[in-house]
C-alpha cells in the first residue's frame, strides 16, 4: 500500500516536473492559438518544401533538426526544434510561436507565408517519434531502387532544361522516379538563383523539365554556370551536376570608368571642362604677356617722341 | 695651368672614388656570400611548424622567412581598379529592419572603428507630422555620380570600375571638402587616434577596408571591399539577424540576402516592392535601394533604451 503510494507520488512529481520543462521558456501561448491545425497533409512533398523553407529562415540560428547544432545565444539558446521536448507542443502552438516570436526570435507573421509556416511546422513533425506514423498518408511510392542518376537535356534553342531522374529496380530495369524534387540553380556572385519555377517535380515517367527566364543576364557569350540537384539529398543521397550552358542574355559589363565625367580622374574629365579650363589659363596669361610686351614698348615710344 | 691641376686632382678622384666603391662592392658581396655559406653549413636548428593541413612538420631555422605581405603598391593599384565586370548594389528592405545594430557592430568591428564613429547608421525616420516612423540604415550611397569625388583635391576619394566609392588615407590631406559635399552625411572624419592604432600600426594599409585609420583623414562605407574580393559579402549584410540587407551584382541582376542566403532577381525585387533611391532628385544615382516599410514585421518602439527594441 505504502509503495504505491510512493509510486504514484513519484509519477505525480515525474509528471509535474516534465510539465515544467516543456513550459522551461515561460511563453504561454492563448488556448485558441493551440487548437489550431495544421491543414497541410504530411506527404513528402510538403516535408521536402518544409525543409527547403527550414535552411532558408530558421536553420541559421536553431541549426539542423535533431542534431542540436543551434547558436549558442545567451541568455536563452535556441531550441533544437527536431527535440521530442519541443515536439509535444501542439501544431498551433508552434505555428503561434512562430508568428509572435520572443526575445531574441523574431516574428514571421508577415515575413513567411501562411502556407510556407505550415510546411515548416509539417517538416518539423516529420521528427516526432509519435505522430509519424499516424500523420503518414498514402502517396506517390517509387520503387527501390539503386544507382539513382539524372540525364540533363539543355534545349538552347527555347530556353529550356529537361532532367530525367532514374534508378534501377531490382530486376535490373531502369526506370523513372515520380514526384522528387528538383533545383535548378544558376551560380551568382553570392549564391545560387533558383529558376525552378512553381512545380519543379518528376512526373511519371521521371521527367522535369522548366523553362529558364528569358531575360536572365549571362556573360559576353550569355553562358552561365548552372547547378542542377535532387533537392533533397534524403531520398538518393546528394545527386548534382555542374554545367555551363548558354540560356544566358549576352550581357557586356559597361564600365562607368569609360565615360567622362565630373566625377572622374583627370584623365577622364569632360572635354568642355577641358578646354573651358585650358583656354581661360590661356587667355589670362595671353593678356598677363600682352600687357607686358605694351610696358616694354613704353621706353621705345618715349625714346620715338624725343 | 692652374686649369689643367685642377681637372688632374678631378680626374684622381673620381678614379679613387670609383675603385673604392667598386673595391667595397667586392668586398661586401664576398662577405654576403661568405655569410651564405657559414648559415648553409652552420649545424641546422629545426623548429617545429604546424602545417596548414594540420601536419606537425621540422624546419630548419635558416630556412624561414617572415611571411610577406601584401605589399602596399599591390593594395592600392588593385584597391583602385576594382573587380572588372562587377556593379555592386545593395538593397535594403526597411520593413525587416527592426534596430538590431548588428550591422553597426559588424562593421565597427572589420573597419577598426569606436561605437561611435559610423560608416553605416541605424537612424529613426519619420518623414512627417503624421506618417509612421521606421528605422533605416544607412550606409554610403556609393553614387554613379558621386559629389564627393568632384571635390577631392588630392584624388583621394575616387569610383572604381565596380561602382564601389572608395578614400586612399594614404593621399587624404583632410580637407573634408567630401564630407561637405556628401548630401547623405555618410563621412566621418578620423578626428583623434582612432581605436587601436597602437595595435594595428605595423598593418599594411589595406585600401579596400581602410585599415588601418588614421588620424587626420577620412573614413567611409566601402561595401567591404576587401570581402567582395573573396566572393564573401559586407560584414553588415551578413551581420544582420533579421533579413534586411540584399547585396549583389546588377550586370548579374542578382541579389541575395545576408540572413537567409536566398537569391532572387534584382529587378524582380525592386519592381515587386517599389524599390527606391534616397534623394533621387539630386541626381546622384545611388547604388543602395530601399523597400518601402510596409507590411512591417514588427512594431515600431523608437525607444532605444527599450531591452525588447534592441534585439
Amino acid at each position: 500500500m505504502k509503495n504505491t503510494i510512493k509510486n504514484i507520488a513519484a509519477l505525480f512529481l515525474i509528471f509535474v516536473f516534465s510539465g515544467s520543462i516543456a513550459n522551461a521558456q515561460g511563453w504561454t501561448v492563448p488556448n485558441s492559438a493551440k487548437k489550431k491545425q495544421n491543414p497541410y497533409e504530411a506527404t513528402s512533398k510538403n516535408i521536402s518544401s518544409g525543409k527547403k523553407i527550414y535552411n532558408l529562415h530558421c536553420k541559421s540560428c536553431h541549426g539542423d533538426p535533431t542534431m542540436a547544432n543551434m547558436i549558442p545565444l545567451a541568455p536563452v539558446a535556441p531550441t533544437d526544434l527536431g527535440s521530442q521536448n519541443f515536439l509535444v507542443q501542439s501544431d498551433g502552438e508552434i505555428y503561434y510561436k512562430v508568428n509572435k516570436g520572443q526575445g531574441a526570435m523574431p516574428t514571421f507573421e508577415k515575413t513567411i507565408s501562411d502556407e510556407d509556416k505550415w510546411m515548416v511546422i509539417t517538416f518539423l513533425r516529420s521528427f516526432d517519434k509519435n505522430k509519424k506514423m499516424k500523420q503518414q498518408v498514402a502517396e506517390v511510392k517509387n520503387p527501390e531502387v539503386t544507382d539513382v542518376k539524372f540525364e540533363l537535356n539543355v534545349n538552347e534553342a527555347d530556353k529550356t532544361m529537361l532532367a530525367k531522374l532514374s534508378g534501377v529496380t531490382k530486376k535490373g530495369k531502369r526506370v523513372g522516379l515520380q514526384g522528387i524534387e528538383m533545383s535548378f540553380l544558376v551560380k551568382r556572385s553570392f549564391g545560387y538563383l533558383d529558376v525552378s519555377g512553381e512545380d519543379p517535380y518528376t512526373n511519371e515517367s521521371g521527367d522535369v523539365q522548366i523553362q529558364f527566364p528569358k531575360d536572365l543576364p549571362g556573360d559576353r557569350e550569355g553562358q552561365v554556370n548552372m547547378l542542377v540537384k535532387v533537392t533533397d539529398d534524403a531520398f538518393y543521397g546528394k545527386l548534382e551536376e555542374k554545367r555551363v550552358v548558354t540560356l544566358g542574355v549576352p550581357t557586356d559589363p559597361v564600365n562607368p570608368l569609360d565615360e567622362r565625367a565630373m566625377w572622374g580622374t583627370r584623365a577622364n574629365a569632360p572635354i568642355w571642362i577641358i578646354v573651358t579650363f585650358v583656354g581661360g589659363v590661356l587667355a589670362i596669361w595671353s593678356v598677363i604677356f600682352l600687357v607686358l610686351f605694351q610696358m616694354i614698348k613704353l621706353p621705345k615710344l618715349a625714346k620715338n617722341k624725343d | 695651368m692652374k686649369e689643367e691641376t685642377s681637372n688632374n686632382s678631378r680626374r684622381k678622384f673620381l678614379k679613387s672614388f670609383g675603385i673604392s666603391v667598386g673595391a667595397a662592392g667586392v668586398v661586401s658581396s664576398f662577405s654576403l656570400i661568405g655569410a651564405a655559406k657559414a648559415a648553409a653549413k652552420k649545424p641546422a636548428e629545426m623548429v617545429n611548424l604546424l602545417t596548414q593541413d594540420g601536419q606537425l612538420v621540422q624546419v630548419d631555422k635558416n630556412q624561414l622567412r617572415p611571411t610577406v605581405n601584401e605589399p602596399l603598391d599591390e593594395l592600392q593599384k588593385r584597391g583602385r581598379e576594382g573587380i572588372p565586370g562587377k556593379s555592386f548594389v545593395m538593397v535594403i528592405d526597411l520593413s525587416k529592419c527592426r534596430n538590431a545594430r548588428k550591422c553597426m557592430s559588424a562593421c565597427q568591428n572589420h573597419h577598426q572603428l569606436r561605437a561611435d564613429q559610423h560608416h553605416i547608421n541605424v537612424l529613426q525616420m519619420q518623414d512627417a507630422e503624421h506618417t509612421a516612423p521606421y528605422f533605416m540604415p544607412k550606409p554610403c550611397q556609393h553614387c554613379d555620380n558621386p559629389p564627393c569625388t568632384k571635390v577631392c583635391p588630392v584624388d583621394a576619394t575616387f569610383k572604381r570600375q565596380d561602382g564601389i566609392v572608395l578614400i586612399d588615407n594614404e593621399r587624404c590631406i583632410g580637407c573634408r571638402f567630401c564630407i561637405a559635399a556628401c548630401p547623405y552625411s555618410a563621412r566621418i572624419f578620423q578626428w583623434t587616434e582612432p581605436k587601436d592604432s597602437e595595435k594595428y600600426k605595423d598593418l599594411t594599409y589595406n585600401i579596400e577596408a581602410n585599415v588601418p585609420q588614421k588620424k587626420g583623414t577620412v573614413s567611409k562605407c566601402l561595401f567591404s571591399a576587401d570581402r567582395l574580393r573573396e566572393d564573401k559579402l559586407p560584414s553588415c549584410v551578413s551581420a544582420c539577424p533579421n533579413g534586411v540587407y540584399y547585396f549583389g551584382d546588377r550586370n548579374e541582376d542578382a541579389v541575395t540576402n545576408g540572413t537567409t542566403g536566398e537569391t532572387v532577381r534584382f529587378s524582380k525585387l525592386i519592381e515587386e516592392n517599389a524599390g527606391y533611391t534616397l534623394m533621387e532628385e539630386l541626381g546622384t544615382k545611388p547604388r543602395v535601394y530601399y523597400l518601402p516599410p510596409k507590411n512591417r514585421a514588427f512594431e515600431f518602439n523608437g525607444d532605444l533604451l527599450n531591452e525588447e527594441n534592441l534585439h
